[in-house]
């Protein structure tokens, strides 16, 4: 269990890292309930760049369908978990 | 208020409401005569773009015309030499609901993205194809197809606002136009304008004319490259934000500062016609 709270914060950390760097945010912005479109102001064309971001994180390609039902910074984190425990 | 502007206001009434039935038969009408004949008469379906393009700019500087004559408005347009560059993305604030029948009666040759219930509609559906129109597809699919006709070489109008500005409210820009432009690597072409006395805009019903016939004023900026808003070693994502937000500031900067000859100096008009450069259809 402990492990699991673990890498979801280091995913967490990773994901604040990026979207700053990607959007200019700042990283007290980035908590999990924050909404990608109404609070941080990211467009669908943002999310393609953030897509290929972390393509580079988990290593292998990412199906759009996977980033479908995503609405928060927590959805996001949900995902790449997913992604990182079901190695393709 | 006097009788004459009384019978005024009701003529401008009338009036408009005249230019907007005119305006829903004309484009049904080109639509089955005018366009059809120009894709039949042109091998090559790039030459039957231009010909309808251009049919496309003098159809609608007749509306500017119509409207004028009518007495519903006046125009003047300052820069309009730059809008005749192709290949520029033609960025342009959005006061009112005339503002793309202004800004295509400006252009030779200009690419537009229309509603894409359009492609299904059984009429409307082959002149926006053969015109080489873009169809408001969303996101990434958009983006690509507006920076491939600018690769082209054609130019693209674009409302960055997406929708037209709500009075008295602080400018809202979407990113996508900035993306365009990036993609693209294009040269952008600010265009500010301005509706004085406001009308015609969201919300407000085109009947609800205002106090006197309204002055558009159009104020072409200087052109300038996308690419100036890059930083090595950055994310795309972030020069779209600078770009997006030059832009918003460029507007609202603009928008009402820029110089909109009241009513009463149009009464007494020492240029009629006032179009800075002259009509678009000489030369």
């Amino acid at each position: 269990m402990s492990v699991t709270i673990k890498s979801r914060d280091e995913i967490l950390a990773y994901l604040r890292q990026i979207l700053v760097e990607l959007f200019e945010l700042k990283p007290e912005q980035i908590v999990p309930e924050a909404n990608l479109y109404t609070d941080l102001d990211i467009d669908s064309i943002d999310a393609v760049d953030l897509i290929l971001k972390l393509k580079d994180l988990t290593g292998r390609k990412i199906q759009p369908q996977t980033f479908k039902n995503v609405r928060t910074v927590g959805d996001v984190v949900d995902a790449i978990e997913v992604l990182l425990a079901n190695p393709a | 208020m006097s009788t004459i502007r009384k019978l005024n206001h009701v003529w401008r009434i009338f009036a408009t409401g005249f230019v907007f039935v005119m305006f829903g038969l004309g484009a049904l009408f080109i639509s089955l005569t005018v366009f059809p004949v120009l894709r039949l008469v042109s091998r090559h379906p790039e030459a039957a773009r231009r010909r309808i393009q251009r049919a496309m700019q003098t159809t609608m500087w007749l509306f500017m015309e119509l409207m004028r004559v009518l007495g519903i408005l006046t125009y003047r347009v300052e820069g309009l030499e730059r809008l005749n560059v192709p290949g520029r993305l033609v960025v342009a604030n959005h006061p009112t609901l005339i503002d793309v029948v202004m800004l295509v009666s400006l252009m030779p040759a200009v690419d537009c993205i229309v509603k894409r219930g359009l492609w299904r509609n059984p009429f409307l559906r082959w002149p926006v194809l053969w015109a080489g129109y873009l169809p408001n597809s969303e996101g990434e699919e958009l983006v690509e197809a507006c920076a491939s006709t600018l690769r082209k070489g054609n130019s693209l109008l674009v409302f960055p606002e997406g929708t037209r500005t709500v009075p008295g409210e602080p400018l809202r820009m979407q990113r996508g136009a900035a993306h365009i432009a990036l993609a693209a690597d294009a040269e952008l072409l600010p265009v500010t304008i301005a509706c004085d006395p406001p009308t015609l805009f969201k919300g407000n019903p085109w009947w609800r004319v205002p106090a006197h016939r309204f002055h558009l004023q159009v104020n072409v900026g200087a052109p300038l490259a996308a690419a100036s808003f890059r930083r090595e070693g950055e994310a795309g994502s972030r020069a779209a934000r600078r770009l997006t937000e030059w832009m918003r500031t460029h507007f609202d900067s603009t928008r009402l500062a820029a110089p909109v000859s009241t009513w009463m100096e149009l009464e007494h008009p020492e240029r009629p016609g006032l179009i800075e450069g002259g009509s678009p259809l000489r030369g």
